[in-house]
């Protein structure tokens, strides 16, 4: 469950001046659903994103997420949080490109030194989930635009978190692998994952697994 | 008033100490009085915030201190070529009226700053931030005795004078000096016992767990242990019965040992006596911190007392 209360965040600029980002944000977010943040750029989807990953701070309010005040803990706690139980799908993928599949797959699990045999099912587990078995030892910068794109997703899987934040993620993708990545989305809905997808493509509007949708104008929710 | 790079080097680091010392201070006295981390106002955030910057100020002000300290000695060592009568860093100390009091703030700050970073690294370990309050309380405490401490060093350095003659460490560690005279005028046998009957008890409390005692053993063990070298281990380390300095073994000639022995005697006596107040706040036994301290207590006794058992071997007498 993920709770804002009274949230506000604001940021201080170069000039000294004051832009704030959201405003007075109350949101209730149930275990499980997909919940699906549009608006324009600039409204403060991604703000409202590195608030729930506990990426920043807010200026003002708090949230919660399963029940911890994670817009109290001190940066050792807060990366604690993350590793534990968010999972990252980027714009630009972000994976390491001298790195093969697998070896960005197992990237977030490098701090918690998995036992060898569970980290190789593991890998088995979601390359197969993925139909990516054959490209697991391949050097990412090999791989094409949706191989990439199914490689980041399995990243973000990896460490079984309870949130997977996903910022813009069909920015970068043509039509087709926009659906396709649509597709893999529906079907990681478990009821166990929340999924929080920050969005402005028109292709996730109206999706009948979006559980909810809030729209942010000017850091507002209208 | 002298100005040798050595010289600079400390008073442009007295000045930063200062500097940012004092933005510490106003930020943690606003955080001693204004904090309440279940607030999720802007305020309580922004002392969040500033708590870390603080944090970061204070450590590095310690980082730099413990280094600063033997500089210090080493300066006023090197001063020494230049001040007449001057034989060692004792001489040109000893020039100032307040020197006692210099070195006791020196020291004391050395104990105050190391015990908030523990303080800090506890406080960080739980997310409910417990000793936060108090540790910019303590901080508040020891930036008053940080600028005792840079108030008296410019004093001193300001005070030197190349023309005027001073005493050397022989005239001052002996019984010409008011304030050690009854010291040198008692058995000096005694201070050896007092220094092996304090470490005696260190044990037997670690023995027994009775670790609240350490704090109370480990002051007494700092003060014994300066004592005793001063008026019975020195003479053993110089292998001369009139030589008493406690600065004289920090040189060359004697293996730069008084490096050792401070470093020992500081680790030993900050691990027990931290160790010992964060068993009261806790409730808790810090085992790490005890078995710390009385290790380097250990090897500062064995360092000091092997100069007397090798004199006694290699010459069949006692000083």
């Amino acid at each position: 469950m993920i709770e804002f209360k009274n949230v506000t965040k604001t940021f201080i600029l170069d000039n000294r001046d004051e832009m704030t980002a959201i405003k007075n944000i109350n949101v209730h977010i149930k275990k499980g659903e997909i919940i699906l943040l549009e608006g324009p750029s600039g409204s403060g989807k991604s703000t409202i994103l590195s608030l729930i990953a506990a990426l920043s701070k807010p200026t003002n309010g708090e949230v919660t997420v399963d029940g911890k005040r994670i817009s109290k803990l001190s940066d050792d706690f807060t990366s604690v949080f993350r590793r534990e139980n968010i999972g990252f799908i980027f714009q630009k993928f972000n994976l390491i490109s001298t790195l093969s599949a697998k070896e960005n797959v197992m990237v977030p699990l490098i701090p918690s030194n998995p036992d060898e045999i569970i980290l190789e099912s593991r890998m088995s587990e979601l390359f197969e989930k993925f139909s990516i078995q054959s490209k697991m030892n391949i050097l990412v910068k090999n791989l094409s635009g949706g191989e990439q794109q199914r490689v980041a997703i399995a990243r973000a899987l990896v460490n079984n978190p309870s949130v997977i934040i996903a910022d813009e993620p069909t920015a970068n993708l043509d039509k087709k692998l926009s659906l396709d990545f649509i597709d893999i989305i529906k079907k990681l809905k478990d009821g166990i994952n929340t999924i929080i997808i920050a969005s402005h493509d028109p292709l996730f509007f109206d999706l009948d697994f979006i559980d909810k949708t809030i729209s942010i104008k000017n850091g507002e929710m209208i | 008033m002298l100005l040798t790079p050595e010289i600079i080097s400390i008073l442009t680091l007295d000045f930063v100490f200062f500097v940012f010392g004092t933005i510490a201070f106003f930020i943690s006295l606003k955080i001693y009085l204004k904090w309440d981390l279940n607030a999720t106002n802007q305020r309580q955030y922004q002392l969040e915030k500033q708590s870390h910057l603080v944090a970061t100020i204070i450590k590095y002000i310690f980082i730099l201190k413990l280094p600063m300290f033997l500089f210090f000695a080493f300066t006023a060592d090197k001063l020494s070529n230049v001040i007449p009568g001057a034989m060692c860093a004792a001489g040109v100390v000893g020039s100032v009226s307040f020197s006692s009091s210099m070195f006791f703030f020196k020291i004391l700050n050395l104990y105050i700053f190391g015990f908030w970073l523990v303080l800090n690294s506890y406080d960080l370990k739980r997310e409910d931030l417990p000793y936060t309050k108090y540790k910019f309380l303590l901080y508040c405490v020891g930036f008053v005795s940080l600028v005792i401490e840079i108030f008296y060093e410019i004093s001193f350095f300001t005070s030197l004078d190349p023309t005027r003659i001073v005493s050397c460490c022989s005239t001052i560690f002996s019984a010409s000096t008011p304030i050690l005279s009854f010291m040198f005028q008692t058995n000096k046998i005694y201070f050896a016992y007092a220094f092996y009957a304090v470490l005696l008890l260190i044990i037997v409390f670690y023995m027994t767990k009775r670790y609240t005692a350490y704090l109370f053993l480990n002051i007494a063990y700092l003060i014994v242990s300066i004592v005793s070298l001063i008026i019975f281990f020195g003479p053993y380390i110089y292998q001369l019965p009139t030589h008493h300095c406690p600065f004289c073994v920090l040189k060359k000639d004697y293996d730069y040992i008084g490096y050792i022995l401070y470093a020992t005697l500081y680790i030993g006596t900050f691990y027990g006596i931290s160790g010992a107040i964060m068993s009261i706040i806790k409730q808790q036994k810090q085992t790490k911190y005890y078995n710390i301290s009385l290790a380097s207590n250990i090897i500062y006794a064995l360092i000091v007392s092997s100069y007397v058992i090798t004199y006694f071997l290699r010459n069949g007498v006692w000083l």
